[in-house]
């Protein structure tokens, strides 16, 4: 187990007849940044609350650090630190206030906070409650740092932020993990996903559906790759030619939608030749993370024929 | 220690929030003022207007606390902190007792200058005024916690508070009421404050004991810290 920071096994949280998480199981590397992705209700935050200690579990345990969530409570809080969904610091507090508060209920030392005011440029005089959502999302994530854990819970990281201040928290978080920090993130940011984790697992109803790096999931989804192109002159003849590959037209690019990539560029190669035209764009993709999410989330009518889901 | 870290935050963060400024300060210093003006020689109501003082200070400071801890998920900071229940229900109790008791010292302020009779015993005072913030703040926490909805906590205070300015015999003597009323009377934790207060002002109580009321409010204040432990338990 001392490869993994965390471990999952059966978990599971049930409020009365309804089952947020059933029965979920997954191992996140030392290291790594692992990604919960998925819609609305999924679980997500239920299991970052039942792996932080915050809610309890149902069924199954997980270990966070090697410890084990049901048994050594204490144990796991020490070593971890909770981004929440809100940024939940005191708004009477002034953010050096803040960072002081949880450095003494961590036991951490005082100096650590001064060292954290300046390596993320807090506005340590200005009260929480006064600060832009940005700097208070980077409030929050400095003071779950305060501590240095080991591992960092993050939910929902960039909801409510402008473009800007999502980049400045997406680069904060590839910059923790590049020093060995362990990062479990959930989302349904498709952004996020795309640029963060270095493994995504999908949860639906409960139940994680697919797990495994971002290319591995993107084969799963069994779409091909997809190849885009402009040409200039674009002739009928052309048209006609790829009529076979059912090409869709956006922005005066060409999409097809083909199995094997280079089979289909030694065509278009040939075809070049013989109608004379010039490539002004060519690229080629797997299909993206919202793809593969759309596909292990399919909407689909809940069980229970009478809910709103 | 930590818990007087969280205490120190708790004072910066509500005191000054207006559900503690309107229910915990206004309200009681304006009832013990108009009871003053409108009776004169209020030595035998002083007892009840300082319970009533203590209560509605450490109430409404606690539930304040707790509506905005909940509703803004600031409580659960302290959840996920290596903190126990224990130690965060013992420092909101501590600090509500803190304000209670500068709102009982307020409204004593205020009294005094209508008091016809010195202070009987100010040790005992100081003493029986400490056991009702303490009774009043871990009653205060536990019902803060019952309603689902935070926004409500207020609600479910008033339910429990008002009904014992009466029941306790705080303004109206238990003595003054039919026998089955007693029940009522001894069934109702503020009716203890109240007795004990009397005593150590005035040198008399109606029907409970002193020793008796000190040790009952010890004992509902373990059993309501007890409860509210349970409580936050049950709400994550």
């Amino acid at each position: 187990m001392a490869a993994e920071a965390i471990v999952a096994e059966n978990l599971t949280k049930r409020y009365g007849d309804f089952t947020a998480v059933d029965g979920i199981s997954f191992k996140v590397k030392k290291g790594e940044i692992y990604a919960l992705l998925g819609p609305n209700g999924a679980g997500k935050t239920t299991t970052v609350r039942m792996l932080t200690t915050l809610t309890s579990i149902t069924s199954g345990d997980a270990w966070v650090n090697g410890y084990s969530v049901r048994e050594e409570r204490l144990m796991v809080k020490k070593s971890i630190g909770l981004v929440p969904d809100v940024s939940n610091l005191y708004d009477e507090l002034t953010v050096e206030e803040n960072l002081r508060f949880t450095a003494k209920l961590y036991g951490a030392p005082m100096e650590r906070v001064g060292e954290l005011i300046k390596e993320f440029n807090l506005p340590a005089k200005r009260k929480f409650g006064k600060l832009s959502s940005g700097f208070k999302r980077r409030t929050t994530i400095t003071a779950a740092l305060v501590h240095e854990p080991d591992v960092l819970f993050m939910d929902e990281p960039t909801s409510n932020l402008d473009i800007r201040s999502a980049k400045a928290v997406r680069a904060l978080v590839r910059a923790l993990n590049l020093k060995g920090m362990t990062v479990f993130i959930t989302t349904h940011n498709m952004i996020d996903a795309e640029l963060l984790p270095q493994r995504i697992a999908i949860i639906e109803r409960g139940r994680i559906v697919a797990e495994g790096k971002r290319g591995e999931l993107k084969r799963l989804v069994g779409k091909g790759v997809i190849v885009r192109f402009s040409v200039e002159p674009l002739s009928s003849t052309l048209l006609k030619a790829l009529e076979g590959y059912s090409p869709t037209f956006d922005e005066g690019r060409i999409s097809v939608v083909v199995d094997d990539a280079d089979d289909f560029l030694e065509f278009l190669f040939e075809l070049r030749k013989e109608l004379g035209f010039r490539i002004t764009y060519l690229s080629t993709e797997l299909p993206s993370i919202e793809d593969v999410f759309m596909e292990f989330t399919e909407e689909k009518p809940c069980p229970c024929g009478g809910c709103p889901l | 220690m930590k818990v007087l870290t969280i205490a120190a935050k708790e004072l910066r963060e509500y005191v000054l929030k207006p559900g503690s400024i309107s229910w915990g300060v206004v309200f009681p210093l304006v009832f013990t003022l108009a009871f003053a003006v409108r009776f004169g020689d209020i030595d035998h109501l002083a007892p009840g207007l300082l319970s009533i003082s203590i209560l509605f200070g450490t109430s409404s400071f606690v539930s304040s606390s707790i509506i905005f801890e909940r509703r803004l998920r600031t409580f659960e900071r302290l959840l996920v902190a290596p903190v126990t229940y224990l130690e965060i229900a013992a420092a909101k109790i501590l600090v509500g007792t803190l304000f209670g008791l500068f709102v009982g010292i307020t409204s004593m302020l205020v009294l005094r200058l209508f008091m016809a009779y010195p202070i009987w015993n100010w040790g005992l005072l100081i003493l029986f005024m400490l056991l009702s913030g303490l009774t009043f703040s871990a009653l205060s926490l536990y019902v803060s916690l019952i309603p689902q909805n935070p926004i409500n906590a207020m609600t479910w205070l008033n339910l429990i508070r008002l009904p014992m300015i009466f029941t306790s015999g705080a303004i109206v003597s238990l003595l003054l009421f039919p026998r089955w009323f007693l029940v009522i009377g001894l069934l109702t934790p503020m009716t203890y404050s109240v007795e004990g207060l009397r005593f150590s002002m005035l040198e008399y109580y109606d029907v409970v004991n002193p020793a008796y009321s000190a040790l009952v409010m010890v004992i509902l204040t373990m059993a309501f810290l007890h409860l509210a432990i349970r409580s936050i338990k049950s709400l994550y």
